[in-house]
C-alpha cells in the first residue's frame, strides 16, 4: 500500500506543475437576487424572500479535452437580509448567509464567451436560529449554469464578467415539523465582476 | 432519444425543479383571542384584538429581581418567540422599569385599576397570575406597560410550585403578546386553569393568527 502512496505521490508531483500551468482561477464580486423562499397563508398571503445580496465568488477549472472544455469548481458566499411581504408591507426578518458550490463543465461559446453548468449544494446559515430557521440551516441540491465573458487586460489576467443562474429546491427542519409539505422552488440570479488568470 | 428529445427532457427538468410551491399547512384550529369589551358608545360590545407591531419589537420587559422570576420569564420570552415563524414577535428583558413595556411583578395582583382590563387569573393549585391591560375609553389604544402579576400563593418549598409559577409565566406572557381571552381546552397553555407547561398547537396557532389579523390598538406610553 505505502508504495501505490509514493507512486501516486511521484505522479502528481511530476504532473502538479503542468496542471499548474492549466489551472485558470478567478474570484469575483457581485451580487445575487432569488426568488421567493416560501409562500404562505396565515390569513393573507405572505411571503418570504432574501434581498439582493453581496456576493464572493472563487473557484478554478481544468482542462479535459482538446476543444477548449474544462472540469470547474466555482464556490461562491453572499450574506444579505431576508424578509417577509404581507399586504404590501415589507419586515426585516434577520440575516442569511448562503454559501454553494458548484462543480460543472465549461467551454467556449463565442469569442469573449463562454458557458458553463453544474451540479452541487447550497448551504443556508442564518445568524440566527428562529423563525423557519429554528432548528438550523440546510443544505439543498443546486443545479445552475451561467456565461462568462472574458476580457484579456493582462499578460496573464483576464477581466471576468459573469451571468449565473441556479435553482434549487428550499425546505427547512423546522418548515417539515410546523406541517409544511413538499418544497418550495428558489431560482437565483447573479451578476459579477473580477478577475481570471487566464485562459491561453 | 434523440438530441432534440433529450434537450426537451432536461428543460422539462429543470422547470419542474424551479416552479412548484410549497404547501403550507392550514391554520384553522384556533380559539378566539380577542377581548370583548361594552363599547363606548353604550350600545354592543366591541372587539379589541392586538399585537405587538414590527417596529416596537423587541418588547420591552422589565422583571422583579425575585425567586426564579428573571430566568421564567426569559424562558417565556423564548417559548412564544420561537413559536412564530416570521419573527412576528420578540422581547427583551431590560434593568429599567421606567422605559418596559410590559411589567413583570411577585406578589399579589392590586385591586383592578379603573383603567385596567384584568385578564381572568390562571388558577393552578400553588399559585396564580393576572395581567392588567390599560385601554383607552374608545378602545383605539393600549396605554403602556402591560402589568404581570405572578402570585405563588403557596409556601416557598410546596412541592411543584416551581413548576406552577414556570407555567404561569408562560401563561401570562401569552396575555401580554395579546391573547386577551382563554382557550376553552383543557389542553391549551392557555385554558384560563391550565395544566400543561408549553404552548399547543392550537395556542400557537391563535398566536400566529392574531399576528397577522390588523391591532385594533395603538401602542401610547402615558
Amino acid at each position: 500500500m505505502p508504495r501505490y502512496a509514493l507512486l501516486l505521490m511521484l505522479l502528481f508531483a511530476g504532473a502538479a506543475p503542468r496542471l499548474r500551468a492549466q489551472t485558470e482561477y478567478h474570484a469575483r464580486l457581485g451580487a445575487v437576487g432569488a426568488t421567493d423562499l416560501l409562500h404562505d397563508a396565515i390569513v393573507s398571503e405572505l411571503t418570504v424572500r432574501q434581498s439582493i445580496a453581496p456576493m464572493l465568488a472563487v473557484g478554478g477549472s481544468l482542462p479535459i479535452g482538446p476543444k477548449g472544455y474544462r472540469a470547474n469548481l466555482e464556490a461562491t458566499f453572499s450574506s444579505g437580509g431576508f424578509h417577509r411581504n404581507e399586504a404590501g408591507s415589507k419586515i426585516d426578518i434577520g440575516t442569511l448567509r448562503t454559501g454553494t458550490l458548484l462543480l460543472g463543465l465549461e467551454g467556449p461559446l463565442w469569442q469573449h464567451f463562454r458557458w458553463r453548468a453544474g451540479l452541487g449544494a447550497i448551504r443556508y446559515f442564518p445568524t440566527e436560529k428562529q423563525g423557519i430557521f429554528l432548528a438550523g440551516g440546510t443544505t439543498r441540491f443546486l443545479a445552475g449554469g451561467g456565461i462568462d465573458y472574458r476580457y484579456p487586460v493582462l499578460p496573464n489576467w483576464d477581466l471576468m464578467t459573469s451571468a449565473r443562474y441556479d435553482l434549487h429546491r428550499f425546505r427547512t427542519g423546522t418548515l417539515e415539523a410546523r406541517g409544511f409539505s413538499q418544497s418550495q422552488g428558489v431560482s437565483r440570479v447573479s451578476l459579477s465582476i473580477g478577475l481570471s488568470r487566464g485562459i491561453r | 432519444m434523440s438530441p432534440r428529445a433529450r434537450l426537451t427532457a432536461v428543460a422539462f427538468a429543470a422547470l419542474t425543479l424551479a416552479c412548484g410551491d410549497i404547501a403550507a399547512p392550514a391554520r384553522n384550529d384556533f380559539y378566539e383571542w380577542r377581548l370583548e369589551a361594552p363599547s363606548p358608545t353604550g350600545a354592543g360590545t366591541d372587539t379589541i384584538s392586538f399585537h405587538w407591531p414590527a417596529e416596537q419589537l423587541p418588547v420591552r420587559i422589565w422583571v422583579e429581581d425575585a425567586d426564579s422570576l428573571p430566568a421564567d420569564v426569559t424562558r417565556a420570552i423564548g417559548i412564544w418567540r420561537d413559536g412564530f415563524l416570521y419573527g412576528e414577535y420578540d422581547a427583551t428583558i431590560v434593568s429599567d422599569s421606567a422605559t418596559a413595556d410590559v411589567i413583570v411583578t411577585l406578589g399579589v395582583a392590586p385591586g383592578p385599576q379603573l383603567s385596567a382590563i384584568r385578564l381572568r387569573s390562571a388558577l393552578a393549585p400553588q399559585c396564580t397570575g393576572a395581567t392588567d391591560v390599560s385601554i383607552s375609553e374608545d378602545h383605539t389604544q393600549l396605554l403602556l406597560p402591560v402589568r404581570v402579576y405572578i402570585d405563588p400563593s403557596s409556601a416557598p418549598g410546596t412541592p411543584g410550585l416551581g413548576e406552577c409559577v414556570a407555567l404561569t409565566v408562560v401563561h401570562e406572557i401569552g396575555h401580554s403578546i395579546g391573547i386577551f381571552n382563554h382557550s376553552p381546552n383543557a389542553s391549551d397553555l392557555m385554558y384560563f386553569d391550565p395544566s400543561v407547561e408549553l404552548p399547543s398547537e392550537r395556542d400557537r396557532a391563535t398566536a400566529e393568527v392574531l399576528y397577522h389579523v390588523p391591532s385594533t390598538l395603538e401602542v401610547v406610553r402615558p
